[in-house]
């Protein structure tokens, strides 16, 4: 083999050749570059720039947390006075609202159904007049949400009232006006003037 | 070398350690600690209120609805220790607040007033709850309390006074389906009704969260928020009620039951093409709003509870599936007299004296013979009459399956059948059948022979939205013509039947039949009341509506011309509002006698 008389010759003078420089002692202190200054303003620098994020971050959510607060109370008090005025709302369209309300009005039930086709102008079915007024319905189908609701005719007595005078008129205007001014019942439609 | 070692050895020592550490806290007992942690900075468990279900009728009017009450209590233990500070306008300076002492009787006063009772009634409270237990620090002074009164009671901002929410339940439409709705008990379990047998698709769940508060003002600490148990809302409830129809239905059932003095009355409108129920009138009424004002028997719905002898009604079941079972057409004759002898040795009457009669069936209808009936049913086997029956739907609950509903008797067939009860059974005696059953065997006649199951809900549609439909087919009992042949029959009835003046709706086909029925009175025999009913469909040239209508024991007048009135206002009312057009020609004639 070719490399086996290279190897065999000349490696002890090598070596001695080589020893001092692998003992060499370390380099100098004074020869390595000094540490920065910069590198610990900018570490540190971070840290507190990290605390003082976190500080106002936490603030800003603490913060929130009382607006959220204070939005939820108010949603508290909105959703309840929608509650309210729903439950207003379904007393006065309960059907047995708007019948007394229509009864107070003088108005009875047809039980006799006819049509106008509008297509021929054909009446279907034989048209009769309402009956007598028929019983006072309340009583008959109960609704415990409704009682104490005023009618639409003692509403507009209570509106009226206040204009003429506080306290003690308001009572007997709104007894008079309890009681609808009867429809003139023999007059014809009145007739609007047309062009 | 070796210092490098131990160090090293060290090092990894003290990094197991801590991560043993880790672990342990992290891991392994973090259940336990979270929970003690919890223990001392959190809130207790605070619930969140899952809403119960709505019901509504078909156009989505609310029938039922869950709305927030609330309870008010009181610490009688804080409201001894003396009077209570508030600030209120200076008299002198209207602009400026000073503090002032309130002492407790014009506290009690003041609260009293606002939820309804008197100062000394607050301070009874107070008085019995410290004579019992000196440290009482609860006691409850109003109980689900309005929205309105709610704010009144803040307003006062007493400070031994607390409130709690209390979900509840309204009815913004009082009694109007008051008999199907049923009541929530105080507690929110439901006690009746279409609360009771469809729970499962209105019930909700209360959820439970807890949060980490700041200790100064309560505050929720973002982020804190456990939510333990997630809340769920019920679903929405359609019924193919028309509240609007039930309203008016009840209120003319009512009208007349009280004008007769009857017991009770039901009345039952229903869509002839699906079997779909308009109304359900049970009268007297309940107020869910107020059920205890109403008597406890008078809760439920009799419509499906309340199974009662039918009477002549059931003639036109025996008349249809006589013709189906081919034995007879609607010109078949007979000669019938007052009493009838039958082979097998039962013996019964008509209920008005005649002279031998020949009658045809269209003429047994008309006049309701119970002989001429007899004999047309006896040419059928009971058993296959029997079958019709149950093809009928009698016999067994309805497709509502109403809480309580009853199946009615047919007393268990024609083998237990006596000899009496064989020939009562064709003009409905000796069975009993709900009045929602009479309604669906009317359902079927006018719908050309097809039976439609009874449906009350529409649908079901959860929270998240999903729509559960209630959808059934429907089962041919009868052939077509079978159908049609007996219409025509119950039409004559209608316009030739002793009643004929006080049901008339002008301008329209209506096919209709009496029934004056006796009450068994439980032990074999019979009542001296009668259930008094009328059932029939129009218009009879396309049939759209099926009403039946039972009065129990009308004191004033014991006959069917108690409840003729009553069909003629439903059908009217029921004609009227679907805009049904009126029915061009007259009923064809057939004759009645030969």
């Amino acid at each position: 083999m070719t490399a086996l008389p290279i190897h065999g010759a000349p490696a002890p003078a090598r070596r001695r050749a080589w020893v001092p420089e692998v003992l060499r002692p370390v380099p100098d202190g004074a020869t390595r570059p000094k540490p920065r200054l910069a590198y610990a303003v900018i570490a540190i620098s971070g840290v507190v720039v990290i605390a003082l994020a976190q500080l106002l971050l936490s603030i800003a959510v603490t913060q929130g947390a009382y607006e959220i607060d204070g939005y939820e109370t108010s949603r508290a008090t909105l959703s309840r006075e929608q509650q309210k005025l729903s439950e207003d709302l379904d007393r006065v369209q309960s059907p047995q609202y708007l019948a007394k309300n229509a009864e107070a009005l003088g108005m009875v039930p047809n039980t006799n159904p006819v049509f106008l086709r509008l297509s021929d102008g054909a009446v279907l079915g034989q048209p009769a007049s309402a009956g007598a007024a028929a019983a006072a319905s309340a009583a008959l189908v109960p609704n415990a949400l409704i009682d104490g609701v005023p009618l639409v005719t003692e509403q507009q007595a209570g509106e009226t009232a206040p204009g003429g005078g506080q306290g003690a008129a308001v009572g007997a205007p709104a007894a008079e006006a309890a009681v609808p001014p009867p429809p003139p019942a023999s007059e014809s439609l009145p007739t609007p003037t047309t062009h | 070398m070796r210092r490098i070692l131990a160090a090293g050895v060290l090092l990894v020592l003290l990094v197991g350690v801590f991560v043993v550490r880790l672990v342990d806290i992290q891991v392994v007992r973090a259940a336990a600690l979270n929970e003690q942690a919890d223990e001392v900075r959190s809130t207790e468990p605070i619930p969140v209120f899952g809403t119960r279900g709505d019901i509504v009728d078909r156009n989505g009017t609310v029938l039922a609805d869950s709305v927030m009450r609330y309870d008010v209590a009181l610490s009688p233990k804080n409201a001894k220790k003396g009077p209570v500070a508030r600030e209120e306008p200076d008299p002198a300076d209207p602009s400026k607040k000073i503090r002032v002492e309130v002492p407790l009787e014009q506290t009690a006063a003041e609260l009293g007033e606002v939820v309804g009772l008197t100062g000394d009634q607050v301070l009874g409270i107070i008085t019995a709850a410290l004579a019992e237990n000196p440290d009482s620090d609860f006691e409850y002074v109003a109980k689900t309390i309005d929205v309105d009164t709610y704010e009144k009671v803040r307003a006062l901002d007493i400070p031994w006074v607390v409130q709690y929410p209390h979900p509840s339940r309204s009815y913004p439409n009082g009694a109007v389906a008051g008999n199907l709705l049923g009541f929530v008990d105080f507690d929110g379990a439901p006690g009746a009704g279409l609360e009771l047998g469809e729970d499962e698709c209105l019930a909700s769940e209360n959820g439970e969260v807890t949060f980490i508060p700041s200790l100064e003002d309560w505050v929720e600490i973002p982020g804190t928020e456990v939510v333990h148990k997630q809340a769920k809302d019920g679903g929405t409830l359609k019924l193919t009620i028309d509240s609007d129809l039930q309203w008016e239905v009840q209120r003319i059932a009512e009208a007349q039951r009280l004008a007769l003095g009857a017991e009770w009355a039901t009345v039952t409108v229903m869509e002839a093409k699906t079997g779909k129920l308009l109304a359900v009138a049970d009268v007297p009424t309940v107020d869910p709003n107020a059920p205890s004002e109403t008597a406890e028997a008078d809760r439920g719905s009799r419509t499906f509870t309340a199974p009662f002898e039918p009477g002549s009604t059931f003639k036109a079941v025996t008349a249809a599936s006589v013709i189906d079972d081919g034995k007879a057409n609607p010109l078949s004759q007979v000669m019938a007299g007052y009493s009838y002898d039958a082979p097998n040795g039962a013996n019964f009457r008509d209920s008005f004296y005649h002279d031998d009669m020949p009658y045809t069936l269209t003429g047994a209808l008309i006049d309701s013979s119970n002989t001429a009936t007899a004999m047309f049913g006896e040419q059928m086997s009971d058993q296959v009459r029997f079958e019709y029956m149950q093809k009928f739907g009698f016999g067994a609950v309805s497709e509502v399956g109403f809480p309580a509903e009853e199946s009615g008797d047919l007393n268990g067939g024609p083998e237990e059948w006596d000899n009496q009860t064989k020939y009562t059974t064709m003009f409905g005696q000796g069975l009993t059948t709900t009045a929602i059953q009479i309604a669906s065997a009317y359902q079927t006649i006018a719908n050309g022979g097809v039976r439609m199951p009874v449906q009350l809900v529409e649908s079901c549609t959860d929270a998240e939205g999903e729509v559960t439909e209630t959808k059934q087919e429907g089962s041919r009992v009868i052939s077509e013509k079978a159908a049609d042949e007996t219409s025509q029959m119950l039409e004559q009835v209608y316009t030739k039947g002793w009643l004929k003046d006080q049901w008339n709706i002008p301008g329209y086909r209506v096919a209709a039949k009496t029934g004056t029925a006796q009450v068994p009175d439980g032990n074999g025999g019979y009542r001296k009341e009668y259930l008094v009913s009328v059932s029939g469909f129009a218009p009879a040239d396309d049939p759209e509506f099926v009403v039946s209508v039972s009065y129990m024991n009308a004191v004033k007048m014991n006959s069917s011309a108690a409840s003729a009135p009553v069909f003629q206002q439903v059908m009217s009312q029921v004609l009227k509002k679907y805009r049904t057009i009126p029915s061009g020609a007259p009923a064809p004639d057939l004759p009645a006698t030969w």
